[in-house]
């Protein structure tokens, strides 16, 4: 076991490489993120911070910070996040990494000590923070890169667009709630008093009035979504929960507003019952979307928010503008490593270009004059000038994503056990309502009314109605804590179900990014010393290839010496002089197109390279190829265990890649015995699991990519990873978001606890139907039996549902 | 026993203030945060320089 960072508490890998005195003491670190940010706080005087974070609580390694911060500064950017543009101004930011109480303290006080800071306000509930500044003392990209030292990324939002329909749907189900509360209260008192003998003497009347004006109100208001979505499912001709509850709620009420009006003697009043229906519904509701929107919250923070700009050049200058005033044939500047944001030709200058949210393909595509690019690929190294041809709306990038809304739109809703019961559940409380009131009608008409509506009553699917979303909103819940997101409940029902499993190769079973596997000298040069000189050239590169190698001679502890004439070709190589020695790495293309000579050993070497899915570039210096460097991407450490745990279970396993089929088997030959289905084109991938539930299977997909975005719609349940794209997150039914690929067993084995749980629950609803119908029927039922025996069938479903809370503990 | 009659309607007047009052509550934002508020209270140590702050933030 090695010894955990003092920031972060993962393990340190290198022990030596990162240390710092702090406070007296040498502490060990991870990364030089974390040590930078232990050492801010310290400075600050901070430091008890550390002591205020809960034992065992993992900090999340600091952010990267965006390069565009400074844009943020500028009004045309501000205007869309804060109120008014004046000297004092205040924003909404969503804060990355706040996990505890003692991130709140942290934040708030070292915001406290910057100058112009007005007021720092931090929400733990749903990681926000509000933030006063004085524009004329500091500027919010200064704010924002004190808060990116101490550990945080921070970005502004507009709460109204990003959230504003759900939380006022959500504000308005609590005020519905707290009135049904209120009401409840006060009619238990009048029901107390009735139960007690007053409903034989002179206040019978006054004590039914006054609950009929309590009812009513509650009815109407506390009871209107119920109603409302009542009659919207008869319209549609769909029988919804809601339709039971509203039945039950309306025949309760209406009958007893009967018996208060015409005072009859015979008749109880049932108005307790209504209001108590309807306050355990809505708390219900509420708890259900509470854990929806801390699930939704937390996706919503996953989606990039930063506002989308553009550096236009005018007359000769760069001007950064808002990518709305962006018009077609106008010049934009990307520079390096900069997010293209149009699709256009290019103009001036050359780059390497990242495709692969787009295309799947993992190295960068060349882009040089006249060459297309299109809006959401990365940029590389060079900077380059784009002819705009089509903004917003119309790159094909925003096309896409509309064809993945409407292929949302058009997917049935999954079906839930509890939705497949209710039509007959409605059907056979009618009939039975029915005939109830036929067999008493031969006797005595009120009596036949009473005993008819006591079976609507007492079927009242307060249990059933909850049995579903409680349990789901409880396993939502545990599960967003255990960093699984399931932003459609119905989806856990279906999880438990499923018996194939498909993965995204490149980026989802494995990390997406490059690693040195080998490196093989030619030559003299000792295997250290080519990876040192490599490492050299490459120092300056932001290029997957590079960060790979610089990974590595990092981790072999070699010293990189200073380099002179650095250049580089995009997508091809790079070189540059050390010691008065002329270095060259680059692909193998590229260096014979420079006259330099393979030998029949190196090509053979680079085909049995290149058959395991190993890419190489090749060192050359002094006029000939003295080594090279393999680099290949790695399955997830979790993967192996993982796809084992779902074997174990039966669970079939098919994996797709865009790769050849010899660099899938090499990648993935650790996995054993699965499926494997190589060069499938990205708008294929839907087509294979059409496929897998053609032959009746019930299929899971997940990936990360915008090309697995349609396959996951199609998939029964779609997983996606939270490193992976908007795209990707927007079609997922679960997000897992620490890119743990042991979160899948998880989410499955909280998805079939979830459906047992279900079930019991529907047992103990019809179970208590089974007995208390019957009593109904007979006419035995009166006010204070359906008072007692209701509230008991809801707590047995809240009480049952609460249980798999445990699921995790121990 | 005729007090009764008054006494309902005073309580359901109450109630409804009660009533009034969370709908405030829960309008100010005091129902926002359910987590921080409460630990909030445990981490107080506040710098010298937020106090020197605090007059300007209570105008």
């Amino acid at each position: 076991m090695s010894i955990p960072c003092y920031h972060c508490g993962l393990p340190v890998q290198h022990a030596g490489s990162f240390t710092a005195k702090v406070a007296d003491e040498n502490h060990e670190f991870c990364c030089f993120g974390c040590q930078t940010v232990c050492e801010t706080i310290h400075n600050a005087g901070l430091q008890s911070f550390y002591l205020k974070t809960p034992e065992g609580e993992h900090l999340a390694p600091p952010p990267s910070l965006s390069a565009e911060l400074a844009s943020y500064d500028l009004d045309e950017v501000q205007s869309d996040y804060v109120d008014k543009l004046d000297d004092i101004r205040s924003i909404h930011l969503l804060v990355e990494g706040i996990h505890c109480a003692a991130c709140v303290w942290l934040i708030e006080h070292s915001l406290a000590k910057q100058q112009g800071v007005v007021s720092a306000e931090v929400n733990l509930t749903s990681k926000r923070l509000r933030l006063k500044w004085d524009n004329r003392l500091t500027t919010l990209s200064t704010l924002l890169q004190a808060l990116g030292r101490i550990g945080y990324a921070a970005v502004p939002f507009d709460p109204d667009t990003a959230e504003g329909a759900l939380a006022r749907r959500h504000r308005s189900l609590l005020y519905r709630m707290a009135f049904a509360g209120f009401a409840m209260m006060n009619m238990l008192w009048i029901s107390i008093a009735l139960y007690s003998g007053a409903d034989q003497g002179e206040f019978k009347n006054w004590f039914h009035w006054i609950s009929f004006l309590i009812a009513t109100p509650t009815l109407l208001y506390a009871g209107y979504p119920f109603l409302r979505n009542a009659l919207l499912g008869l319209r549609r001709r769909y029988l919804t929960m809601d339709l039971p509850i509203a039945i039950g709620a309306v025949t309760t009420y209406g009958y007893s507003t009967y018996v208060t009006i015409t005072a009859s003697a015979l008749g109880h009043v049932y108005f307790d019952t209504v209001v108590n229906f309807l306050f355990v519904i809505l708390v219900g509701r509420y708890l259900e979307a509470i854990s929806k929107r801390e699930a939704l919250s937390a996706t919503s923070r996953l989606l990039e928010l930063q506002p989308k700009l553009a550096t236009v050049m005018i007359d000769g200058l760069a001007k950064v503008v808002p990518i709305r005033a962006v018009k077609i044939g106008d010049l934009v500047l990307v520079k390096p490593g900069e997010k293209i944001p149009v699709d256009g030709v290019l103009t001036d200058g050359q780059s390497a270009v990242d495709e692969s949210m787009l295309t799947g393909e993992s190295l960068p595509v060349v882009k040089k004059n006249s060459d297309q690019v299109v809006a959401g690929s990365i940029n590389g190294e060079g900077a380059f000038t784009v002819k705009v041809q089509q903004v917003l709306r119309n790159t094909a990038l925003a096309k896409i994503v509309s064809l993945m809304e409407d292929a949302q739109a058009s997917k049935a809703p999954i079906q839930c056990t509890a939705d497949k019961i209710v039509p007959w559940f409605v059907v056979v409380t009618l009939t039975l309502a029915a005939a109830t009131f036929i067999y008493w009608y031969q006797f005595d008409f009120e009596k036949a009314l009473l005993a008819a509506t006591s079976v609507l009553i007492i079927t009242c699917p307060c249990a059933f109605g909850m049995a579903t979303p409680m349990s789901v909103a409880v396993a939502t819940g545990v599960a967003a804590h255990h960093g699984i997101l399931i932003k459609q409940g119905a989806a856990l029902e279906y999880l438990s179900k499923v018996t194939h499993f498909v993965f995204d190769k490149t980026g989802t079973l494995t990390e997406g990014k490059l690693r040195v596997v080998t490196v093989e000298s030619f030559s003299v040069l000792s295997e250290d010393r080519l990876l040192m000189l490599a490492g050299a050239v490459e120092q300056h590169s932001q290029h997957g290839i590079a960060k790979a190698i610089l990974a590595e001679s990092a981790a072999r502890d070699l010293t990189l010496s200073p380099i002179t004439d650095f250049s580089s070709s995009a997508g091809q190589g790079v070189q540059a002089s050390l010691n008065q020695q002329h270095v060259l790495l680059g692909t193998q293309s590229w260096l014979a197109e420079l006259g330099f000579v393979f030998t029949d050993i190196v090509l053979n070497r680079i085909d049995s390279l290149e058959h395991q899915g190993i890419s190489c570039v090749f060192m050359a210096t002094e006029g000939q190829i003295v080594g090279l460097i393999g680099v290949a991407d790695q399955l997830r450490p979790d993967a192996v265990s993982m796809i084992n745990d779902l074997q174990q279970q039966g669970i079939a396993i098919t994996v797709l890649s865009g790769d050849k089929q010899a660099v899938v088997g090499a990648i993935t030959a650790e996995l054993g015995d699965i499926q494997r289905q190589a060069e499938v084109l990205p708008k294929d991938k839907a087509d294979v699991v059409r496929a897998l539930q053609n032959q009746g299977v019930i299929v899971a997909m997940v990936g990360d990519g915008v090309n697995d975005a349609p396959a996951l719609i199609q998939a029964d349940v779609g997983i996606a990873l939270a490193s992976g794209t908007d795209v990707s997150i927007e079609s997922a039914d679960i997000v897992l978001s620490h890119n743990e690929l042991r979160k899948v067993t998880e989410a499955r084995r909280l998805a079939s606890r979830t459906l047992s749980t279900i079930r019991q629950n529907i047992v103990l609803s019809i179970s208590y139907n089974i007995i208390m119908v019957p009593l109904a029927m007979m006419g035995l039922v009166n006010p204070l039996i359906a008072a007692i025996t209701m509230p008991i069938s809801s707590l047995l479903v809240i009480g049952n549902a609460a249980r798999i809370k445990r699921l995790f503990k121990g | 026993m005729d007090v009764i009659y008054g006494l309902l309607p005073g309580m359901l007047l109450l109630g409804i203030i009660g009533v009034a009052l969370f709908f405030w509550a829960v309008r100010s934002g005091q129902y926002d945060d359910m987590d921080g508020a409460a630990n909030r209270i445990l981490m107080d140590d506040p710098p010298e320089k937020e106090q020197a702050n605090d007059t300007d933030t209570d105008k």
